[in-house]
């Protein structure tokens, strides 16, 4: 009771009841009188108001900053920002505390003891910066430049980091993207020659397999997709072993058997092609290979699907006829992440096939092409190195990696056995690979391996835990930023940059100065011989209007075609049309059209593993944020009620998961929201990193779980193929 | 007509993302473990292949209900309904941090702010509204569920949805009918939440005496009510319902 921090001040005892006493003799009742004791009208805050864009995710929202004697007390969204609509989520929200996080780096730091160990002592940043660029120096001597691994995030200074990683002479530059989306883009390049943005807003039937856009946001997608169900008449179908948010707001939910979404999309295409439910003008002029499709399709009927993925076939038969009667403007939703199967680019062709059918390429309600932004790049010329090596480390060992992105696992293997050659430094921004890549103890192997590493990001991430020498870098709203071209389908095609919003905390540098101070001391200087500010002029010199309108309003807009971009142009595959036959892939050998293979059957006893996203979490770089973290403060087990009774595994109880790679501990969450093969679980939890004092031994790593299977035409991360037993722990 | 302010919300373009509640955190210096606002989702039972009818979420916060038990239940008059906007406002100047609002209110939408040691809720944000901003939930939400303003003005973008949708406006109903003025649009999810108002004994005493004693009583007990209110509030739960009986 004698708690200090419920004790009233005596200032607001007599205060109160001092006017109160007033206020009673006077009024007519009791208390009454008090009214008349209102608060004078509130003065509106003195507060800067600045634009930014957010980065709490890849969407890179428009935000005005509310800042007040050089401290940012609010962020909002920029109600001109046509591709966010206008919003900013729980993420955007709590950038704050990103910024003002506690547990930040403030200093470089140089690794005293073993990998690992979290000793670290503190150097000054010329000491830095000369040691970075000496170890650099010697890898490339040592190993040839292609002897160094560069890896950086979704951000707009990774640009510099393949710019460095260029000229210094290595090809071996990794993104995250292969731990997310590259099978997907893949398969859509490979049918219609470019990588497409729904028309969600204008779409009358949508199927979503493979995504949760109303946890995971997209911008404009996730809000499209409300006001398309809410106020277009939209039909929403969600496939899903989980019965999500998305799932919960849809028409209709189906819990798919995992890694069958092929067979039901094949069945699909069976119907509307056996039905003649196609628009043949449309199929005749604008696509290839009708006629094998149509042979291919013959053996996959709604039965044969029904069977696969426990969807009823007159269920699959209903939707296809529905689809197609609302087609044009009808999808099948390409999503985003799709690192889930060995077979993941040609499951996601078979949703592009369907799409083909459907006629929606470059029309209201359908997928649409990408739009002129504007923005030029910036060129360069980098030198030659006779002495390297002739490819990259990942190089041959999928027929169709994106060079520019490269596979993380498969790069991380070919380190591990040194082939073809041996990498011995890294060099890593604002990407976290120990605590995103699949398997983790792998990245551990890995880590060991490498003579130097050197980690540049604001939080000493699990991938920063193992380096040698770690460098903070400037949070988003701290930074100089070059121009972003951003695509929003309809809403939008505009451009973004970063201005500093307040001064920069702590020590913390930008990457692009951290890069022009390493290149400088290796005779390299001349490629980052340019400020930011001129780099965004050279990007915009083609809409040279551009930088002052963003200084204006936060963000350009090029008002540029959206529909019927393709009128009079051909598309950019072997046959110049949408393939639903993809003659390339034959030539290499691969299923010219997605062949199915039934997904391996869960081991008795044993459950598949697998991921999804949450709106208030963003891989591992939100856990540790106060607020966000408020709003799931651990992660648990979703195991399905029948399955959970069969286990003797009540809700809320510690249960042990574990996989043929690994075994972590957390508390079950037993709902009827999972099938009972199935149980997920979020990402980002139980750091390596005691200096992420929230994730840090809280819940369960689930990359120390998943094992590391592959996408075999692209090397994207399989991580829909792991098998978990789930044991109930004894206190 | 004088205003109210009030917010309209439609419940099913609600996608739970949270965005107002943090929003809500930040623009309010509200502390860790405590909120002015929620989202209250509907348990349903998946049911593959059909249309959930009682999936929905619930966006919510003070209610500035027309019949405020917290005002009734608040002994020095911090609390008070607004004549001109229709708000429950708490004066923090008044606030003694008693305690007596918070059972009080059947929505629980009030706390006392562990930093600042008084009541606390939702207040509209009216610091933005000075700087001609929306509250910060409304200005954040992805799906604009939240609509914020004066419902007796036709104009505004409230008042036009309130009149638009007169016949199916909906209300969460608690056991105690306090007449909130948060409306929805149809079904509100999760409807039968609200409990009872439970207010001290010892204000439902005074407020049934004549004005001439309320006023000595007032006077003459002032201390004594303040410390009995601070010991309802620092107390247990139970003495919270030793009192609801009166």
């Amino acid at each position: 009771m004698s708690n200090s921090k419920q004790t009233m001040s005596r200032r607001d005892f007599f205060k109160a009841s001092g006017l109160v006493a007033a206020g009673a003799v006077g009024g007519p009742a009791l208390l009454g009188g008090l009214k008349k004791a209102q608060a004078a009208p509130m003065a509106a805050p003195a507060w800067d108001s600045k634009f930014s864009a957010c980065d709490m995710c890849f969407n890179k929202c428009g935000l005005i900053a509310r800042v007040e004697d050089g401290i940012i007390k609010k962020l909002d969204p920029n109600p001109k920002f046509l591709k966010s609509r206008g919003m900013l989520c729980a993420r955007g929200n709590a950038g704050l505390d990103q910024v003002y996080d506690p547990d930040r780096l403030k200093h470089p730091l140089l690794r005293k003891g073993a990998r690992g160990e979290g000793k670290w002592q503190r150097i000054p940043w010329d000491e830095a910066i000369d040691m970075a660029a000496q170890k650099m120096e010697e890898v490339r001597k040592k190993y040839t430049p292609c002897g160094h691994l560069f890896s950086a995030g979704t951000d707009l200074h990774s640009k510099f980091v393949g710019r460095f990683a260029e000229v210094y002479g290595s090809f071996n530059v990794t993104s995250h993207e292969s731990l997310c989306l590259v099978s997907g883009n893949r398969a859509f390049l490979d049918t219609y020659g470019e990588v497409p943005f729904p028309d969600v807003l204008n779409s009358k039937y949508i199927i979503m397999a493979g995504a949760n856009r109303f946890e995971a946001l997209v911008t404009p997608d996730s809000i499209d997709l409300m006001t398309a169900i809410r106020e277009n008449g939209c039909k929403l179908v969600t496939l899903d072993p989980r019965y999500t948010k998305t799932a919960a707001l849809s028409d209709e939910w189906y819990p798919i058997r995992p890694g069958s979404d092929m067979a039901f999309m094949l069945a699909l295409a069976h119907v509307i092609i056996g039905e003649k439910l196609y628009n043949p003008q449309w199929i005749e002029e604008k696509t290839y290979g009708l006629d094998q499709l149509t042979e291919h399709v013959k053996q996959y009927t709604p039965g044969f699907a029904a069977e696969q993925c426990g969807i009823p076939a007159e269920d699959i038969t209903r939707m296809a006829r529905e689809l197609a009667a609302a087609a044009p403007a009808a999808m099948i939703y390409p999503g985003r992440r799709t690192s889930d199967y060995e077979d993941s680019t040609q499951i996601r062709r078979s949703f592009a096939i369907v799409n083909g059918l459907l006629g929606n390429w470059d029309r209201p309600g359908g997928l649409l092409a990408a739009r002129q932004v504007g923005l030029k790049g910036v060129s360069y010329d980098a030198p030659w190195y006779d002495e390297n090596q002739e490819d990259r480390i990942d190089a041959h060992k999928v027929p169709m990696m994106f060079e520019h992105e490269g596979s993380f696992l498969v790069t991380r293997d070919s380190v591990l056995a040194e082939d073809p050659y041996p990498i011995k430094g890294w060099f890593v921004y604002k990407t976290n690979p120990m605590g995103t890549a699949p398997n983790r103890k792998k990245t551990i192997e890995m880590m060991n391996k490498m003579d130097f590493v050197t980690v540049v990001d604001i939080a000493m991430s699990d991938t920063a835990w193992f380096a040698d020498l770690v460098l903070p870098s400037q949070s988003y709203l701290e930074r100089t930023d070059p121009c972003a071209g951003l695509q929003g389908s309809v809403a939008c095609a505009c451009v973004v940059k970063r201005d500093p919003i307040i001064k920069s905390l702590y020590e913390s540098r930008s990457l692009f100065d951290i890069m022009k101070g390493v290149a400088g001391k290796m005779d390299l200087g001349e490629y980052f011989d340019f400020t930011i500010e001129e780099f965004r002029k050279k990007q915009t010199r083609e809409i040279p209007e551009a930088l002052e309108v963003m200084d204006r309003d936060g963000v350009y807009y090029n008002p540029s075609k959206v529909y019927g971009i393709y009128e009079g142009r051909i598309y950019k595959t072997l046959s110049k049309k949408v393939e639903l036959y993809n003659q390339r892939y034959e030539q290499m050998g691969l299923d010219p059209m997605p062949v199915y293979t039934p997904p391996t059957k869960v081991p008795k006893n044993q459950f598949r593993l697998v991921l999804g996203r949450d709106a208030a979490v963003t891989q591992t770089s939100t856990i540790n944020n106060k607020l966000l973290n408020e709003l799931n403060p651990t992660n648990t087990l979703w195991l399905n009620i029948e399955a959970a009774g069969k286990l003797g595994i009540a809700d809320g109880d510690l249960v042990e998961v574990s996989s043929s790679v690994g075994r972590q501990e957390l508390k079950a969450e037993v709902t009827d929201r999972i099938r009972k093969d199935t149980v997920y679980m979020l990402s980002g939890y139980n750091t390596l990193s005691t200096m992420q004092t929230l994730s840090h031994g809280n819940g369960a790593s689930i990359n120390e779980l998943l094992d590391d299977d592959y996408d075999t035409i692209t090397g994207n991360a399989s991580m829909h193929t792991t098998f978990v037993t789930v044991t109930r722990k004894v206190a | 007509m004088a205003q109210q302010l009030a917010m309209v919300i439609d419940a099913a373009k609600c996608i739970d993302c949270k965005g107002c509640v943090v929003a809500c955190k930040v623009a309010n210096e509200v502390p860790e473990g405590q909120w002015r606002n929620w989202i209250k989702p509907t348990s349903d039972t998946p049911v593959p292949g059909k249309k959930s009818d009682t999936a929905r979420f619930q966006p919510g916060a003070c209610m500035h209900c027309d019949n405020p038990t917290c005002v009734e239940a608040c002994p020095t008059g911090a609390t008070y309904k607004d004549k001109e906007t229709g708000e429950v406002v708490i004066n923090e100047g008044l606030c003694i941090g008693c305690g007596n609002c918070i059972p009080a209110c059947p929505y629980d939408a009030r706390f006392r702010n562990e930093v600042k040691r008084k009541a606390d809720k939702c207040n509209y944000c009216p610091e933005r509204r000075a700087a001609g901003i929306p509250p910060a939930c409304v200005d954040t939400c992805p799906t604009k569920a939240r609509v914020f303003g004066d419902i007796n003005d036709p104009e505004s973008e409230a008042g036009r949805l309130f009149r638009k949708n007169k016949a199916r406006l909906t209300r969460v109903a608690a056991k105690t009918d306090t007449k909130p003025n948060m409306y929805y649009l149809g079904n509100p999810g999760p409807g039968e939440w609200g409990r009872e108002a439970i207010i001290p004994a010892s204000m439902v005493v005074m407020k049934q005496s004549a004005p001439l004693v309320k006023g000595i009583v007032a006077l003459s007990g002032l201390g004594v009510l303040a410390m009995l209110g601070r010991q309802l509030f620092v107390g247990s739960d139970s003495d919270h319902k030793e009192d609801s009986d009166a």
